[in-house]
C-alpha cells in the first residue's frame, strides 16, 4: 500500500514538470534550495529502528548478546535443517553419482584440521635461513654464459641386434643408482625441509606385541602423528625375524608437526643429552636426506615422555631413528641447512 | 657451442677494454673454459668454424698520458641483525588458528586422561577440578568450549573477544600453571577467599583449597622492549621481530651503509671485513656471508673528479694512485652481526652517527636514488 502511494506521488511529480527530463533527478531531491521549507512528503516514510538508535546502543546489544541464552529462551523449536550432504564411505569410481568431498572440506571423511600455529622454526627459516643459504650457495655466471650441457647420463644400447630398439637404457656407469645432479641454487630451489620420518624397529615385538604398543604410544606422543606399523617382508633366521610379523613403527611428519618436532629435538632434547657429540658427519644418503638416532634413555628426555614417564614400562621405551628429508640434492647442502637450524655435527664430513 | 657463450668469451678475450667490463672471477672461468678441450667439441668446431672478419683491426694504442680514467670502486658491508622473535600474527591468522583448534576438538577423540594421571591420585583430582572449571575441555587455549556437550554448536567467538590471541593464551597457561581458573568469567571463589578458586569436585575436600605455597610462574619477556618505547635507534634490542640494518651518517651528512674504497689487490670479502673493523670498531662479532655481492649501487658524478688515493695502512698491496673518477660503483656484501655493538669512537671515515634501522626506516633516511638501488636486497622482515 505504502509503496503504491510513493509510486503515485513520484509519477505525479514527473507529470507536472515543464522542464526537460534531464532535470527530473532534481525533483527527487525534496528541496531545491536550502532555504525552501521541508516538504511533508518525508513524513510519509515510517520511522525505523535503525534511524533512531545511536551507535552506542549497538555496542550495548552486542554485550548482551548470548547465543546459548537465546537458544534456551526460545519457546518453539527451530525448523529442521536442510538436506546435508554426507560423504560416501567408499569411493565407487568416477562415474558413481555419490562422489566424496574434497579432503579440504570439513565435512569430508578425510578432513584433518590444522594448522594450529605458525611454528617458530618455519618463521626463522623464511626470514633468516633461506636468504642466507641462497647467498652462501650462490654461484655466479657471467652474462651470456650457459652451463655446458651434460651428455646422456644413461647410455643407449648400441649394436646390430634388433632387440636393442626401444630397449630401456643401460644402467648408470659405476653406480647402482643414478646419483642426483646438483643444480645451481637460485631463489627457486633453496634447500628446505620437506619431511621427517621417525622410525623404530623393536626386536622383542616378534614375540611380545606390547613392545609395539608402547613404541607406538611413545612415537605418537613425541610426533603428534598417528603411527604406521610395518611387517617383516622376508624371514631372517639369524635376526629372529619371521615374515608377516609386525616389528617396526614409523610416523611421517610434514609441515607444522615437522617444524615443532625438529625444534623440540634441537632446543630441548639434544642439549639435555649427556656428552652429546652431535650427528655423525658421515650421515646422509648422498641425496640430501640425513639421519640420526636416539637411544632409549635419550628418548626419555623428550618432554612428552618425561611428563608421564611412570606410565611407560621402563624397559620398553624404544630407541628412535630420525630421518630429515630436505629438498637439497647433496648431503653438503642438506648438512648446511641442518647446521643453520642448529643440529651439531661431529667427525669427518662425508659428502 | 652457443652464441651467448661465444659472445661472452669474445668480450673476455678480444679487446683491452674487457679487463674493466668483466670481473676477475668471470674472466678466469671463461679463460679456463676456453682452454679446456673436449673431443666432442673439436669435431663440431672444425665443422662450423665461424668466418672471423676483423671488424676493428686493432685497438688504438692507449696513450699513457694523464691520470687513469675510472669509477670509484667501493665495497659496502650490509650488516644486519636477523629477527630474534616470531612475528605478530595477523587477526585473520589468529581467528583461523582458533577456528581450526575448535574444529579439531570436535573431530578428535576425547583426551585420554588415564594415560597421564592414575585414578584417585592428587594429580588426577587436581586435573578434574581444573577441567570442570573450563566445562570439561582438556585444551587450555580454546576458551570454555566443550565439543561433546549440548552446546557444541556454539563454537563461534563473539565480536571483541580476545580469545585466540597469543598474549591471551599465554595468560591462560600461566593462570593454569598457578592453579587458577582460566575461563573468561570472574574467579569462581567468593570475595572472602580472595579470589581463590573453590574446588568444583566434592572429593577434593570441603571449602576453599588453600594453596600450599605461592606458585610463581615465570612470565615470558615482553615483545616490546625499553629501546622500543624510547625509540632508541642505536640499540640492537629494538624491533625484535624485524631485521635491523646498520647505517652510518658519513662526513657529508648522508646516511648509507658503511663503505670504503677497495684498495690494492684485496677482494670484496676482505674489504668488507676491513670496513666493518674500521667503521664499527672491534667490539662487533660479525660474519661476512659470501665472497660475492648481493647488490650494487652506481652513481655518476656531474663532472669527473681528479682524486689522489693514498694507500691504506691495513692493505699491504695498496699503492698511491691518482685517477680521474667519473662516478662511484658500490658493491654490497651481506653480513650478520652475532654479538657486540657498533662504536664510532675509533671510526676512520669520520662518520658522524650510526643507527640500526628496519627496512621501512631505511627508506626514510637514505636518498631516493640510493634507495631505488638497495630496496630489493633488503628482506621484508
Amino acid at each position: 500500500m505504502a509503496l503504491q502511494e510513493v509510486t503515485s506521488a513520484f509519477i505525479k511529480r514527473m507529470q507536472s514538470t515543464q522542464t526537460p527530463l534531464k532535470q527530473a533527478w532534481k525533483l527527487q531531491c525534496l528541496r531545491t534550495y536550502a532555504t525552501d521549507p521541508m516538504q511533508k512528503e518525508l513524513g510519509e516514510l515510517e520511522e525505523s529502528v535503525h534511524q533512531a538508535t545511536p551507535t552506542d546502543a549497538a555496542g550495548k546489544r552486542l554485550s548482551q548478546y548470548d547465543p546459548t541464552q537465546n537458544a534456551k529462551q526460545r519457546k518453539e523449536q527451530l525448523p529442521p535443517s536442510r538436506y546435508q550432504f554426507r560423504s560416501p564411505r567408499f569411493y565407487r569410481g568416477p562415474l558413481h553419482p555419490h562422489q566424496p568431498l574434497k579432503s579440504s572440506d570439513p565435512a569430508s571423511r578425510e578432513f584433518v584440521p590444522g594448522p594450529f600455529t605458525l611454528p617458530r622454526l618455519q618463521q626463522t627459516y623464511e626470514s633468516t635461513i633461506a636468504p642466507d643459504l641462497m647467498t652462501l650457495t650462490y654461484q655466479h655466471y657471467p652474462p651470456g654464459f650457459e652451463r655446458p650441457q651434460k651428455g646422456e647420463r644413461l647410455r643407449e644400447w648400441v649394436g646390430d641386434s634388433p632387440y636393442f630398439k626401444n630397449r630401456p637404457r643401460r644402467g648408470p656407469r659405476g653406480y647402482d643408482v643414478l646419483p642426483l645432479l646438483r643444480k645451481p641454487i637460485t631463489f627457486r630451489n633453496v634447500p628446505k625441509l620437506e619431511r621427517v620420518t621417525v622410525h623404530t624397529m623393536l626386536k622383542g615385538a616378534a614375540d611380545d606385541s606390547a613392545y609395539l604398543h608402547v613404541a607406538g604410544m611413545v612415537v605418537q606422543n613425541i610426533t603428534n602423528v598417528r603411527v604406521q606399523t610395518h611387517a617383516v617382508r622376508k624371514s631372517v633366521a639369524s635376526f629372529g625375524l619371521r615374515a608377516g610379523k609386525h616389528v617396526s613403527v614409523t610416523s611421517e611428519l610434514y609441515g607444522e608437526n615437522m617444524y615443532h618436532f625438529l625444534s623440540k629435538v634441537i632446543d630441548v632434547v639434544m642439549p639435555k643429552i649427556k656428552d652429546y657429540k652431535g650427528v655423525k658427519g658421515s650421515s646422509g644418503d648422498s641425496s640430501g636426506h640425513i639421519s640420526f638416532g636416539f637411544k632409549p634413555e635419550e628418548v626419555a628426555l623428550f618432554p612428552e615422555v618425561e611428563v608421564n614417564y611412570d606410565m611407560y614400562p621402563p624397559k620398553m621405551i624404544p630407541g628412535l631413528h630420525v630421518t630429515v628429508h630436505t629438498s637439497a640434492t647433496t648431503d653438503y647442502d642438506a648438512r648446511m641447512l641442518l647446521q643453520a637450524i642448529g643440529v651439531p655435527f661431529y667427525g669427518k664430513m662425508v659428502d | 657451442m652457443n652464441a651467448g657463450q661465444q659472445s661472452a668469451r669474445r668480450i673476455a678475450s678480444q679487446n683491452a677494454l674487457s679487463r674493466d667490463t668483466v670481473c676477475i672471477s668471470c674472466r678466469h672461468r671463461l679463460a679456463s673454459h676456453a682452454s679446456r678441450r673436449h673431443a666432442s667439441a673439436a669435431t663440431a668446431a672444425v665443422a662450423e668454424e665461424p668466418p672471423r672478419t676483423q671488424t676493428n683491426p686493432s685497438n688504438p694504442p692507449v696513450t699513457a698520458t694523464g691520470p687513469k680514467k675510472a669509477f670509484q670502486l667501493k665495497c659496502s658491508p650490509v650488516l644486519s641483525r636477523p629477527p630474534v622473535i616470531t612475528r605478530e600474527l595477523t587477526s585473520f591468522e589468529k581467528a583461523f588458528f582458533l577456528y581450526q583448534k575448535r574444529l579439531n576438538e570436535r573431530l578428535a577423540l576425547p583426551f585420554t586422561r588415564y594415560f597421564y594421571t592414575k585414578k584417585e591420585t592428587p594429580g588426577d583430582i587436581e586435573w578434574k577440578r581444573k577441567r570442570s572449571l573450563r566445562r570439561g575441555t582438556a585444551a587450555r587455549d580454546i576458551g570454555a568450549y566443550n565439543a561433546y556437550d549440548d552446546e557444541k554448536w556454539n563454537d563461534e567467538v563473539l565480536v571483541g573477544s580476545k580469545l585466540g590471541d597469543p598474549e591471551d593464551i599465554t595468560e591462560r597457561l600461566i593462570l593454569d600453571a598457578e592453579g587458577k581458573d582460566i575461563t573468561e568469567g570472574e574467579p569462581q571463589g567468593d570475595a572472602e577467599t580472595g579470589g581463590e578458586t573453590i574446588s568444583g569436585d566434592a572429593r577434593a575436600g570441603e571449602g576453599s583449597q588453600k594453596p600450599v605455597a605461592e606458585v610463581n610462574v615465570e612470565r615470558p619477556a615482553s615483545r616490546i622492549t625499553e629501546a622500543d618505547e624510547q625509540n632508541d635507534v642505536k640499540s640492537l634490542n629494538r624491533k625484535l621481530d624485524r631485521s635491523l640494518y646498520l647505517l652510518v651518517q658519513n662526513k657529508d651528512g648522508q646516511w648509507r651503509f658503511p663503505e670504503d674504497r677497495v684498495y690494492g689487490r684485496e677482494n670484496l670479502h676482505q674489504a668488507a671485513e676491513r670496513i666493518l673493523l674500521q667503521a664499527g670498531g672491534i667490539n662487533m662479532n660479525t660474519w661476512v656471508l659470501a665472497n660475492h655481492p648481493i647488490g650494487h649501487y652506481v652513481n655518476a658524478f656531474k663532472s669527473p673528479i681528479l682524486s689522489k688515493i693514498l694507500p691504506n695502512r691495513l692493505v699491504r698491496t695498496s699503492r698511491e694512485l691518482e685517477q680521474e673518477e667519473y662516478g662511484e660503483k658500490v658493491f654490497f656484501l651481506k653480513s650478520r652481526i652475532l654479538a657486540g655493538q657498533a662504536d664510532l669512537s675509533q671510526n676512520e671515515y669520520k662518520d658522524k652517527d650510526f643507527s640500526w634501522l628496519a627496512k621501512e626506516e631505511v627508506e626514510k633516511v637514505v636518498s631516493k636514488h640510493y634507495w631505488s638501488q638497495i630496496r630489493n636486497m633488503l628482506t621484508e622482515r
